[in-house]
Parts: structure tokens; C-alpha cells; sequence
């Protein structure tokens, strides 16, 4: 299936506020609480080792990108191959608070990277992405991440891997679409992106956005309000 | 010998060969890419690369991927059909094999299955003597006889218990058996 993928992202960006009472962590855990929330609390943890493959010298009509996923959050590591076309083009596409790309995903044996390889690809970079995921149903699923990118320090030495920009997490938003629906795609990702607006702003891979003004009072009700939760 | 027939069966094999954009220049890349398709199971897709003894097993959708990238051409397509049996504990697949669009025979084909039990160690003599009787029915019926081909599932890192990899290597072995035959 053709999928076309929605992104919303940015960094949650904690550094800003090291003078305040609010810890680095405490964005994190409000966004946390606030998805929780708004997704009825299924929340799964994410620990993906990403590889990027290029293809080799004069291989294939024209140089090509491949992504091998390795999810590390089962006991047993399952293995995806992604293809990421480019974003949709046009007016059209410009007017859209989001990227529309096509997707195309495949589950793939543990021998992967051995087929790649032996088909003339070779690793561009590989990285960890170490953080948690929502699944929010509204029109379309959409996904929610929030993780944490970390470089690999030595060739597949992922228990080693440092944080590429600690204390700061890349949140996306992503919803599967076809040609015919993508618009309905679209609206339900921009209203579920306004439920996260007091914490974070969500933009167009590429546009930056500044801290939202009120990021750091509505984490600490969200957090408190988490906690009494628990207590 | 009181079979059940069952319905229909497909396989279809193909042969891919790497695109180079400048003839002129080598690629680093296996020569050949085999991928095989099985009708009762759709949402799969099994590449052999047999340098490299790998067998590599993926969703059907890796098609399109690999559409996508457009690093390697569809050479040739074998397509394996017929109708399948039951005969008790054995369930028995009897076809033919073409050439795609030609309609070329390049083969016939009997792929005979034990329901019971998946280890290979186990029923090696079992399904022996059963491909020992079709032997005798075909030597009194037929021209020709049984060749019966397996490979090596050893070499592919292929363990004793039966999968749809083990039958996929087993369907590739078939192509570029009776394609070898072809050019003979």
C-alpha cells in the first residue's frame, strides 16, 4: 500500500529554560502526561536502530536511499525496509500544512543488511532513535513520536550510543494516506497538532519555529496534574 | 491412487539483473537477483541470492520497493501452475512449468508435501519411499521419469524445520535448473 506520510516536527527544546525550576526532563514527561491523555494512554516505548543505505557507484537508473529499521522494543528485534519519496510538489502541496510523501514500508528477515550490501549498497550513517510512541485515532491513525536521536559511536555499537543533542527530542506526527483522502489526512493531523499547541509548536520539516511562550507553565500543570494521577 | 483434487497452485520465479547507467563501467553488485512468489501465500516475497547462499524472505510490498529504486530489471519470469491433491498425510502439487508470455514448457513439476511433521531429518526416508512409488507409477505410465532436486538448505543457514523459505530456494533451484537446460 502507498502510503503518504504527514510530518510534523520539532525539537522539543528544553536547554532554553536551565534557569528555571523546570528541568530538562520536565517537557518531556508534560508532553508525556498530555498525550497520554489524548491517546487513552497507550504509550509504547521506541528503540529503533535506523541504517541508512545508499546505493553504490553507476548502480540503478539514478542514485538511490533505502532505510533499513531494526526495532530493539521486542524481545526478539524485527526488521523493516523503508523507501521515502519525495515530498508531493506544487501549489497545491505548498498551501498544505504538511509534507505529503509516498511511503513504502516492508517487514524483512534478519539478513537484511547482508541483501543490501550484496545488492551494491552501502551504509550512508546508522543511528538510535530512543523514545516513545501514541497511536490517536481521528479520521485517519495518526502516530506520535517523541524520541531522542543518538549517533553511533563504532560500527554497530548501538549500546554505546550518545545522544546526538541531549535533553532534546524530535516530536512527529505522521498518518497514512491515500490520493483520495490526503486531504482528510491533512485536517485531522492540524487538529490534532492544536491539542499540543500550549507545549510545542508542530511545522513543516524545514521551518523552524520558535519556543511557544507558554511551553514551560502549561508543562508544569501537566505535570502535576500527572501526578496527582498517580498519587 | 484415490486423490482428493484441491484446486489450483502458482509460483512464479523470476531472474533480475542489475541496471548500470554506464555500460562502460563495472558495478559492485550480485550478478543476479532471483525473487519467487507463491499464489497461497500474497503477502509474501522470497529473494535467493545463490553467491552468497542467502535466502532472504520479505511482505510482498518489497516489490514495489524495489520498483522504486530501479536497481535491478526483470531478465525473466518462470511461471510453475497446475492443480494440487490430497492423498492422506501427503499433499501433492502437480504443474507444469513456462516461460512467462510464451507459453514455452519447460518442465513438468510434482512437489509433494507431509503434513505432519516439518523436520526435514525426520521424513527424509518417509518422503523417499513415497517418491519411490511415483517412480514406479510413472515408469509404467510415462516417458521420462522423476528427477527429484533439492538443494543444499545447509549452505543457506536454512534449519531443519520446513518453511516457506526452505520452498522457495526449492522453486529457484527449479528455475535455474530448467533454464540451464535451456541454453544446453
Amino acid at each position: 500500500m502507498h502510503k503518504y506520510y504527514f510530518f510534523f516536527q520539532r525539537f522539543l527544546k528544553t536547554i532554553f529554560y536551565s534557569e528555571s525550576r523546570f528541568t530538562a526532563s520536565m517537557h518531556v514527561e508534560a508532553l508525556q502526561v498530555l498525550l497520554q491523555g489524548l491517546c487513552g494512554g497507550r504509550q509504547e516505548k521506541l528503540k529503533i536502530h535506523e541504517i541508512c543505505l545508499k546505493s553504490g557507484t553507476n548502480l540503478g537508473v539514478e542514485a538511490s536511499e533505502v532505510h533499513l529499521l531494526c526495532s530493539l522494543s521486542q524481545t526478539d528485534p524485527v526488521w523493516t525496509v523503508r523507501h521515502v519519496g519525495g515530498p508531493m510538489r506544487g501549489a497545491g502541496a505548498e498551501q498544505l500544512p504538511a509534507h505529503v510523501r509516498s511511503v513504502l514500508e516492508s517487514s524483512i528477515s534478519s539478513n537484511a543488511l547482508r541483501f543490501f550490501y550484496a545488492l551494491g549498497y552501502k551504509m550512508d550513517y546508522e543511528l538510535v532513535r530512543i523514545g516513545y510512541v501514541f497511536q490517536f485515532q481521528r479520521v485517519v491513525p495518526i502516530t506520535v513520536t517523541a524520541t531522542m536521536l543518538c549517533k553511533v559511536p563504532k560500527l554497530h555499537a548501538i549500546d554505546e550510543a550518545i545522544p546526538v543533542t541531549p535533553g532534546i527530542q524530535l516530536v512527529e506526527l505522521t498518518a497514512p494516506a491515500s490520493t483520495e483522502n490526503y486531504s482528510e489526512a491533512v485536517g485531522a493531523i492540524s487538529s490534532f497538532a492544536e491539542h499540543l499547541a500550549p507545549l510545542i509548536h508542530l511545522s513543516k520539516p524545514g521551518v523552524p519555529t520558535g519556543v511557544v511562550p507558554t511551553a514551560s507553565t502549561a508543562a508544569a500543570s501537566l505535570v502535576s496534574r500527572g501526578a496527582m494521577k498517580v498519587s | 491412487m484415490n486423490g482428493v483434487r484441491s484446486g489450483r497452485w502458482q509460483v512464479t520465479a523470476s531472474q533480475h539483473r542489475p541496471i548500470r547507467r554506464d555500460q562502460a563501467v563495472q558495478v559492485e553488485c550480485a550478478r543476479e537477483l532471483l525473487g519467487v512468489a507463491f499464489s497461497e501465500a500474497p503477502n509474501k516475497y522470497y529473494f535467493v541470492l545463490r553467491p552468497d547462499h542467502m535466502v532472504v524472505e520479505a511482505d510482498s510490498t518489497i516489490q514495489s520497493i524495489m520498483e522504486n529504486l530501479q536497481v535491478y530489471r526483470n531478465h525473466l519470469t518462470v511461471v510453475f501452475e497446475g492443480f494440487q491433491y490430497q492423498l492422506g498425510d501427503f499433499h501433492v502439487k502437480a504443474g507444469r512449468a513456462v516461460i512467462a508470455h510464451s507459453e514455452n514448457l519447460r518442465g513438468i513439476v510434482l512437489e509433494v508435501e507431509y503434513l505432519p511433521v516439518s523436520s526435514l531429518g525426520k521424513t527424509h526416508q518417509l518422503m523417499q519411499e513415497f517418491v519411490d512409488i511415483w517412480q514406479e507409477v510413472a515408469a509404467q505410465s510415462m516417458t521420462g521419469r522423476i528427477v527429484h532436486l533439492e538443494p543444499n538448505f545447509g549452505d543457506y543457514s536454512l534449519s531443519d524445520q520446513y518453511s516457506w523459505q526452505h520452498t522457495a530456494l526449492q522453486y529457484i533451484s527449479l528455475m535455474v535448473h530448467f533454464l540451464s537446460q535451456r541454453t544446453n
